[in-house]
């Protein structure tokens, strides 16, 4: 989709994730962050409350997805690893639909 | 604070018509749904023709309204359907019916209003249950055991909304006149009654008293509850 700045959004999420944090748990926001899983820094509702803001910023750009189906969860590695593989699998997501 | 915004499914009649009446009344907006079409017309009503029954028709539904408003106040799943049958006639029709309504239903507004409850300061999802519950009637098999599975979704979404600042409550009805319960007959409803502590017939009202303790911003602590009318227990 052109024009949208998957990364950016991602971004943004992990802003509003940083605005229930306390101080001295800010996550450091970059391409490399590791988001889920071995030294990942968010907890599994974390992790939720974050696609959940993705896919909101994405329905204001007229663009549907749901990040959190089976596909995500069936794959060897895991789509919310970190901040890249996250855009990747965005990325993938919005160019062949799951359904 | 603005007007809320309240999405009211099963909004046409019953209990879900006299709680979107009641809420307009209030100054609030709101979003209802039923399969056909709504005779009522109210500038801050908005009316969509959904099956709840159908994942398919919900998904449809939620970008339609995603497109009338990105946040949203309270959800309050209302639409329902009953069956009285002994259980040992009771057809996997009626079954998967019930459970879709009642359950599906229930669980895919919840999920899928998440995003739009999470911008509200004080979000609210309200399902609706039944005093057939806790009284294990018979010849509501079906039924009680859809409202139970309703009780436990209500009690662990408070616990994962929590995170979100999203409460989670049900409020079980005792009888009510409304088309739901026409075609029981009125002696088996009487002695419904005669259980309770308060021995008649419950009103819209009494629902209504409940939904707007649930919805003011007083009720933030109070989450994973159900309750009952008529001192049902
Ligand atoms: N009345 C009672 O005594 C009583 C007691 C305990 C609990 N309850 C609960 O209270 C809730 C409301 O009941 P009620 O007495 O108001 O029932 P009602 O008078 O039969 O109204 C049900 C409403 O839900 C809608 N609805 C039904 N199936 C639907 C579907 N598949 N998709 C979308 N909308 C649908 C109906 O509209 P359409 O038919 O046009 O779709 C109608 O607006 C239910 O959850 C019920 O279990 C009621």
């Amino acid at each position: 989709m052109p024009g949208v700045d998957i990364q950016q959004i991602i971004f943004d999420a992990l802003e509003l994730t940083n605005h229930a944090r306390e101080d001295h748990r800010q996550i450091v926001i970059s391409e490399s962050t590791l988001l889920f899983g071995n030294d990942g820094v968010l907890d599994s509702m974390e992790l939720v409350g974050l696609l959940i803001s993705i896919e909101e910023a994405l329905l204001d750009e007229g663009i549907e997805v749901t990040l959190s189906d089976e596909r995500a969860m069936s794959q060897s590695k895991s789509p919310f690893r970190s901040v890249t593989t996250l855009t990747n699998y965005i990325q993938d997501s919005i160019n062949e639909p799951a359904s | 604070m603005g007007a809320r915004r309240i999405l009211v499914t099963g909004a046409s009649r019953g209990l879900g018509r006299a709680i979107t009446e009641h809420l307009l009344a209030k100054g609030d907006v709101v979003y209802g749904c039923s399969r056909g079409q709504s005779d009522l017309s109210h500038e801050n009503y908005h009316h969509f023709s959904v099956d709840i029954g159908s994942d398919e028709s919900i998904k449809t539904f939620f970008f339609e309204l995603r497109r009338a408003t990105r946040s949203l106040d309270a959800l309050i799943n209302n639409a329902g359907i009953a069956s009285m049958n002994a259980f040992a006639l009771t057809p996997p029709a009626t079954y998967q019916q019930v459970f879709n309504i009642n359950v599906q239903g229930t669980y895919l507004c919840s999920q899928k209003a998440l995003g739009m409850l999470r911008k509200s300061d004080h979000g609210r999802i309200i399902n609706f249950t039944t005093v057939a519950v806790p009284l294990q009637l018979e010849g509501e098999s079906i039924y009680a055991a859809s409202k139970s599975a309703v009780e436990t979704l209500t009690k662990v979404i408070a616990k994962e909304y929590g995170n979100f600042g999203i409460t989670c409550n049900a409020i079980g009805p005792s009888p009510i006149d409304t088309s739901l319960i026409k075609g029981v007959p009125a002696s088996k409803i009487q002695e419904l009654v005669q259980r309770q502590a308060i021995k008649k017939m419950a009103t819209p009202g009494d629902v209504i008293n409940v939904i707007d303790f649930y919805l003011q911003p007083g009720s933030d602590f109070i989450t994973g509850q159900v309750l009952y009318l008529g001192g049902v227990s």
